[in-house]
């Protein structure tokens, strides 16, 4: 293979779990919730399907397991701001210290060593190329639910004006718990795909900042999923072009500190008026 | 109160069975963490060390929240006045009379500089906070990261770390032989200013007014977008103050892993505090209590010490008040505007 396709597997590798992340993100703050626990729900994934795949022998098993715990951290903060009235700022900073305090206490108790797990039965190179490309189909899947079902115009809708979707009578606290389990499922799988596919084993923080860097990716994606793709393959080649650029004299932490550099800029508005739904963030009460 | 209570006895109870899980003893682990905590001399003042470095980032998000702002980069502040600290420390070397203070402002300038940022895209541009400081608390890791290794590498300096700084600049102790230093004193009477100026001067007032109301204050003349970013860079110099006394007082340098995360467990303070200064100093010996207990519990009772972080963001989700739903809410919408 020429250099150039090595960089462009590369750039989609790394890609791969951003996109997820993105994904996540831009179903939650659709629907109205601002999820900065993306960065806990690929921890929690990562850890979950390792600690699984040791357990059973089976990588598949260990993939839902990881869905699936991405999914309840999801829930968790679905029922904290819809069901509690918790803010959803200070539970999603909640939920990432648990969702990293959790899968370090977890390693050490099921592998009974900090910092990494033991190797353990992984997906393998079909099993990656399956998540990777699986990453574009949720991406035009979520496109054509959000932009064409009756299910895309009520998450949108809770995000833009919750109050107009419960007079139709839907109770838009239910809408965003629907977004928020997605979501975390969604970002589980990333997480699934950093410890089961790239690699064989969980480490603590190899999450490395990838649920805030899904967070600038949305707001650059303008909360589209195929604009967040679009970022997320930016960031992704980014992070490729780390690799090409090691011996350039070009600071690594330079190149690592783009995506989130980027991310205040859109945050100025100079990339074009950047414009979050209405209700993002916001809760919705009965009144 | 009560039901802090409640919320208290329900977290010890998760803990005990996460202890149960580990094949650990429950009984036998909180022992060994208040033993590890307030067993003697030596460990009460390291609760104390624990206590100040808590303090600091706390009070800072509380300043922040109460002008109704979600200050999520105190760690990142924290980072760039320890930075600051140590970056000038390692260079001066003169006697403590000049230095310290030096030292305690560059630091408390690099976190206001750094709260600034997220300040100004708030102020100028109605840029969410949130997602600034969440960005800058990263930035601010590789920023240190780089200069520390990079361009500003102190001679004599191991790994990613300035240079020790001189006896001179060490902040005094209050215990001989101990990390007790007079920034506990420092962060004590900072919670007591707070107190005061949200309580009795017109500054303060037009703070909680932003926060709580801010329909009605900008009604009554108060400048939302000026408000924020004043809040943000003071909220920043209190985070930047506590990264200079780590720098000064604990460490004697700065090492890019100063803080173990002390900017959002200060969330977690802060709001088992009420975001009120002097019940923060309370909770800040509570939440130090932990720092601090955790290594002699991994050590003495085989618990890992991470059950800490789980049950301290269990913490944060259990605690987060109603009331922040009302001002967010309000302020939002006003925002939106």
């Amino acid at each position: 293979m020429s250099a150039f396709q090595d960089f462009v597997v590369l750039s989609l590798v790394k890609a791969a779990p951003l996109i997820y992340a993105a994904l996540a993100g831009v179903i939650c703050e659709r629907a109205g919730i601002l999820n900065i626990a993306l960065e806990g729900q690929l921890t929690v994934g990562a850890f979950a399907a390792v600690a699984v795949s040791f357990a059973t022998g089976n990588p598949v098993v260990g993939l839902l397991a990881g869905v699936a715990a991405g999914a309840l951290v999801g829930l968790l903060l679905g029922v904290a701001a819809t069901r509690f009235g918790v803010d959803q700022i200070v539970a999603g900073t909640g939920i990432n210290l648990l969702a990293l305090g959790g899968a370090a206490f977890g390693l050490t108790v099921v592998f009974g060593q900090p910092g990494a797990s033991a190797e353990v039965p992984a997906l393998g190179v079909t099993g990656e190329r399956i998540i990777v490309i699986g990453a574009f189909v949720a991406a035009v899947l979520l496109h054509l639910g959000l932009y064409r079902t009756p299910w895309g115009l009520r998450t949108r809708a809770s995000g833009e004006n919750p109050r107009a979707v419960h007079s139709a009578g839907i109770d838009p606290r239910n809408v965003r718990l629907v977004a928020t389990l997605l979501g975390g499922a969604l970002a589980g799988l990333g997480g699934v795909y950093l410890s089961l596919a790239e690699l064989d084993l969980y480490s603590d923080g190899m999450t490395a900042g990838r649920g805030f860097i899904a967070l600038a990716a949305v707001i650059f994606g303008r909360w589209t999923p195929l604009g967040a793709t679009g970022a997320a393959l930016g960031f992704g080649a980014l992070a490729a072009l780390q690799f090409v650029l090691q011996r350039s004299g070009v600071p690594s932490e330079f190149m690592q500190a783009l995506p989130y550099l980027a991310a205040l800029a859109a945050l100025t508005g100079i990339a074009g008026r950047a414009r979050a739904p209405q209700a993002d963030g916001v809760p919705y009460a009965e009144v | 109160m009560i039901r802090g209570l409640w919320i208290g006895f329900g977290l010890a109870v998760v803990a005990a069975a996460a202890m149960l899980l580990a094949g650990a003893n429950p009984l036998l682990g909180f022992w060994a963490l208040f033993r590890g905590a307030l067993g003697g001399e030596r460990q009460i003042s390291e609760t104390l060390v624990q206590t100040t470095s808590l303090l600091f980032p706390s009070l800072a998000v509380a300043f922040a929240f109460r002008a109704g702002l979600f200050n999520i980069g105190a760690e990142g502040q924290l980072v760039i006045g320890g930075l600051a600290a140590g970056v000038i420390g390692a260079r001066l070397d003169t006697s403590g009379l000049i230095s310290i203070p030096i030292l305690l402002v560059a630091g408390a300038a690099g976190g206001a500089a750094w709260g600034s940022i997220a300040g100004i895209l708030r102020a100028r541009f109605g840029g969410n906070e949130v997602i600034a400081t969440l960005m800058l608390n990263i930035i601010a890791a590789l920023l240190a990261n780089y200069l520390v290794v990079g361009p500003l590498h102190s001679p004599g300096a191991a790994g990613a770390e300035t240079a020790e700084l001189p006896h001179s600049s060490w902040l005094p102790t209050l215990l001989p032989d101990t990390r007790l230093t007079v920034a506990l004193l420092i962060a004590l009477a900072l919670a007591f200013v707070l107190r005061w100026v949200f309580d009795r001067t017109v500054f303060g007032y037009e703070l909680r007014a932003a926060g709580d109301a801010p329909e009605a204050a900008r009604r009554a003349g108060i400048d939302l977008a000026k408000t924020a970013f004043v809040a943000m860079a003071l909220s920043g110099a209190m985070a930047g103050l506590g990264g200079a006394t780590i720098v000064t007082g604990v460490l004697h340098r700065f090492n890019v892993s100063l803080s173990p995360g002390y900017g959002f467990i200060a969330i977690a303070v802060a709001l088992v505090g009420d975001l009120d200064p002097l019940k923060i100093i309370i909770a800040s010996f509570a939440f130090g209590i932990l720092q601090s207990g955790a290594l002699t519990m991994q050590a003495l009772a085989h618990v890992p010490k991470d059950v800490v972080s789980f049950v301290e963001g269990l913490a944060i989700v259990a605690l987060a008040a109603r009331r922040f739903v009302a001002g967010r809410k309000q302020m939002t919408a006003v925002a939106q505007e």
